[in-house]
């Protein structure tokens, strides 16, 4: 019995650590600036809980059971219609959010906007060590025996039968199961020449010399460019995809008001340039472009000229039956 | 042949213990790569100054105590209960939760939390990464202190039941102080095990219950981080000293 | 006595119950329905994983699961025979040489997995020697691989695999060795015809001890395997996780299960409770 006490009491001190009303943000890793969580607790007097994850796939999974404790989440653009018909997710309330106004009306897609506000985006190309000669130009490189043990791809189903798809010349958001189950056969001859499916971890490893060529979002690309200059970035010739992150309140959470102001706060031109300068994203943001240093606004990884982005394919929402048959696939390929 | 087997042992000893020395010996290492610059303490100081790195420190310790109590506790008596009459179900379920890939048991545990928490509006957080532990520390315990009262002689209860005790003042007085050295090597285990569990914490944490585990695989995951290191040395070396204390006591 | 035994009794099986055997139930109840679009399940009930366990497309990683589980455990018992043998006959620094052999097991598994990674990335220590030394020209791939994780195994169960072999040979009358080298037997001869059957109980202990533990790994294919060299427990987070196929992934822990409590019980029934 007084076991017991003693125990209760200790979990009641872990507990009760500050008397601040708490907010709760699961975002990507490396996509706000060190002042931004700072800034805003301090401003609104509250504290943030931030915690990142490297995928998709593992915020879906904690966010799932719709108990997870978080308020405000960061999925990618295709993955909010199904979140919204699961039931996960909550109509934004346009009036707590005035700075909507200073999205980059390109980013403001049907379906969308009333429950996501568009974040950062990034496109996906190839991220190489400059001693590579030729220099890598195309997906099909990344099929070569010469990069054996020193490449990566992405471990993101989409990502790598995108990849797999542009190479064999199809649309990256292909329905066709005979497409797909091609694009499985090259990801199966490709993945012995992998060294790992690795996503940003492996930026480090790059910029270290690990590895020589990596799939990759382009802003972790120019982290790791920003840290070693002998590293380049290119997007591939048969077509990439595009990626918008989009900020989202969680339906079970119980701080809809504060999650608002969150998301209005990071709408706000100076932060969203400050976020897009210090880690190099690309801001969804249109009044923030101004804002931008010139170092990330004319760059060319970040912010690709016209010509690069008419071979890009924004993701788009599967149907379910063509989700299950791309997540079987996927399996297949990792156990193989 | 003969001479060979020293060598081979001090080879085998090597392997067992060299990776861990060599990780620890250049977490002092000025430059964080693995060639040797001079003797430094900044990745110490990084990890100090690193807050979310604390905190998940404090979580770990909260969580490893309370689930130590509570698991020692629940082990000790159950193995009392089943020592006084067997029960194959309880001992079997034992047994069998030992054996269990970590991964199978901490997503079992998951699907039951979100199965309950749709009636209960609760969350996952400090308490079911308590829960979960106490669990599988549990089993430990249980069958430590089984082994141990295998060995102890039921007439001594007995004996004090004849002489007018209670059967709660036979267990408390006789049996109890007998088991104390078992109890305590239980309670080391059951500590160690919690403290380092990484699977099953890390899937059912909630928001609030990061712990060292979690932190280090995060940072593990990342690449080659020299504060990783650190940690790892400062881990190594006060869960080193634990056991070693530990064991001094028991020989007193 | 029945009151307070079954008080005793009561916090242990709420614990089983609740969060060991219920779990257990609802894993088999996921197993047996249908996976939903985005994660979770839903109806219609059908054995469709199961049937599914089968397809050869699967057999690939479960035959990798046990060929790499058989070569951690090959490579525990042969690393780990001498070195018990050593132990047993050390007289009065037996327990200082356990406990040193311990002493690595009680420290974090994962700070363990680690150094292991810090040995072998190609920025790591083994390949910055050998290159310095100008053995190689390039680092070689030491890590990401089946290799890099079955040393993992070794090195992570190894004391399990020494110490049911060391109990063993403790227990062995040294009269027989004796007995055998006055029948002429040179000292090899002895070890393979005396001793070595003799230490088959304690063989199969260490086996199973490493073998079980080793088949269900993920830490260390995780961390060493790079998403490449994956084992079933990594394809059972695999479908929980981004393959989003939970009864595939209940189907396949059950399945795993299996196993283990086969193979446990094959050997408690041979060697039964001396082995605990």
């Amino acid at each position: 019995m007084k076991r017991r006490v003693f125990a209760a009491s200790l979990v009641g001190l872990g507990c009760s650590r500050s008397k601040l009303p708490r907010l709760n943000v699961f975002n990507w890793s490396a996509y706000v600036a060190p002042e931004t969580v700072p800034n805003f607790e301090r401003e609104f007097g509250v504290q943030v809980r931030y915690s990142i994850y490297e995928s998709n796939e593992e915020m879906l999974a904690r966010v799932f059971s719709g108990n997870s404790g978080w308020d405000v989440v960061f999925p990618t653009h295709y993955i909010v219609p199904p979140m919204r018909e699961q039931g996960l997710l909550v109509a934004l309330d346009a009036l707590q959010l005035p700075n909507r106004k200073h999205l980059d009306p390109a980013f403001v897609r049907p379906g969308l906007t009333d429950y996501a506000i568009p974040y950062m985006w990034n496109a996906t190309g190839i991220l190489f060590n400059k001693k590579l000669q030729p220099a890598p130009e195309s997906w099909a490189d990344l099929w070569s025996p010469a990069l054996r043990g020193k490449m990566t791809m992405l471990d993101d189903p989409a990502e790598v039968l995108a990849a797999a798809l542009c190479k064999l010349g199809l649309s990256l958001n292909s329905r066709n199961p005979d497409e797909l189950r091609a694009a499985q056969r090259e990801a199966l001859k490709q993945k012995p020449l992998l060294r790992a499916y690795l996503n940003s971890e492996v930026r480090d490893q790059v910029v270290a010399g690990d590895v020589m060529a990596a799939q990759l979002w382009s802003t972790t690309a120019q982290q790791a460019i920003d840290a070693a200059p002998h590293l380049g970035f290119v997007y591939p010739r048969e077509g990439f995809p595009v990626n918008l992150d989009c900020a989202v309140i969680l339906r079970e959470s119980p701080r809809q008001e504060l999650a608002h102001a969150w998301i209005n706060y990071l709408l706000r031109p100076e932060v969203s340039a400050r976020v897009a300068d210090s880690m190099r994203t690309a801001t969804a943001n249109l009044a923030a472009r101004p804002l931008l240093g010139p170092q990330t606004r004319n760059n060319p990884t970040l912010y690709p000229s016209t010509e690069v982005m008419a071979r890009a394919e924004w993701f788009e929402t599967m149907t379910p039956e063509v989700q299950r048959l791309r997540d079987r696939l996927w399996t297949e390929i990792k156990s193989a | 042949m003969k001479r060979l087997l020293p060598l081979y042992v001090i080879a085998i000893y090597a392997f067992l213990h060299v990776p861990l020395l060599i990780l620890c010996g250049f977490s002092f290492n000025s430059s964080k790569f693995t060639v040797w610059e001079g003797f430094s303490l900044i990745w110490y100081e990084a990890m100090w100054n690193d807050g979310a790195l604390a905190e998940a420190t404090w979580n770990s310790l909260v969580i490893a105590i309370v689930s130590t109590v509570v698991a020692t506790a629940v082990g000790t008596l159950g193995a009392y209960g089943l020592w006084k009459k067997n029960s194959r179900l309880l001992s079997g379920s034992m047994y069998l939760s030992l054996v269990t890939p970590e991964i199978i048991t901490g997503i079992a545990m998951l699907a039951t939390f979100q199965w309950a928490f749709r009636y209960l509006h609760l969350q996952l957080g400090m308490s079911t990464v308590i829960l979960a532990h106490v669990t599988f520390s549990m089993a430990y315990v249980l069958l430590l202190v089984m082994a141990r009262l295998r060995t102890a002689d039921p007439a001594l209860e007995e004996a004090a039941l004849d002489l007018g005790a209670t059967e709660w003042q036979a267990f408390r007085l006789v049996t109890l102080p007998m088991l104390k050295p078992g109890i305590a090597a239980a309670a080391l285990l059951a500590f160690t095990v919690s403290f380092d569990d990484y699977v099953i914490t890390a899937l059912v944490a909630g928001v609030d219950s990061e712990t060292l585990p979690m932190v280090l695989y995060a940072m593990a995951r990342r690449g080659a981080n020299p504060v990783v290191s650190a940690i790892s040395t400062v881990i190594f070396v006060g869960l080193g000293m634990l056991i070693v204390v530990s064991e001094r006591l028991q020989k007193a | 006595m029945k009151r307070l035994r079954a008080l005793f009794l009561l916090p242990a099986w709420a614990f089983t119950l609740l969060l060991f055997l219920a779990p257990l139930g609802i894993i088999v109840a996921y197993s047996l329905q249908t996976k939903g679009v985005y994660g979770g399940v839903g109806e219609p009930w059908t054995f469709e994983s199961y049937v599914r366990l089968f397809d050869p497309l699967y057999g690939v990683i479960l035959l990798r699961s046990f060929a790499m589980a058989g070569a951690a455990t090959l490579g525990c018992l042969v690393l780990a025979f001498p070195l018990a043998l050593y132990i047993s006959r050390s007289g009065t620094r037996k327990t200082l040489l356990l406990n040193l052999v311990m002493l690595p097991f009680w420290t974090s598994f994962l700070v363990r997995t680690y150094a292991w990674m810090f040995l072998l990335r190609d920025t790591g220590l083994i390949n910055s020697m050998l290159l310095g030394m100008g053995v190689i020209s390039e680092p070689l791939p030491l890590l990401y691989n089946d290799g890099a994780v079955v040393v993992g195994l070794i090195y992570g169960y190894l004391p399990f695999a020494v110490l049911p072999l060391y109990s063993n040979l403790e227990r062995l009358d040294k009269g027989l060795l004796e007995a055998a080298a006055d029948l002429g037997a040179k000292p090899w001869e002895a070890m393979l015809h005396v001793v070595l059957p003799l230490t088959a109980p304690g063989m199969r202990a260490a086996g199973v001890l490493v073998f079980i533990p080793s088949l269900g790994a993920y830490l260390t294919p995780d961390l060493l395997g790079g998403g490449k060299s994956m084992m079933i427990g990594n394809l059972v987070q695999n479908q929980f996780t981004s393959a989003r196929d939970w009864p595939f992934g209940s189907a396949l822990s059950l399945a795993l299960m299996a196993v283990v409590m086969l193979l446990l019980w094959a050997l408690l029934r041979r060697d039964g409770e001396e082995m605990l």
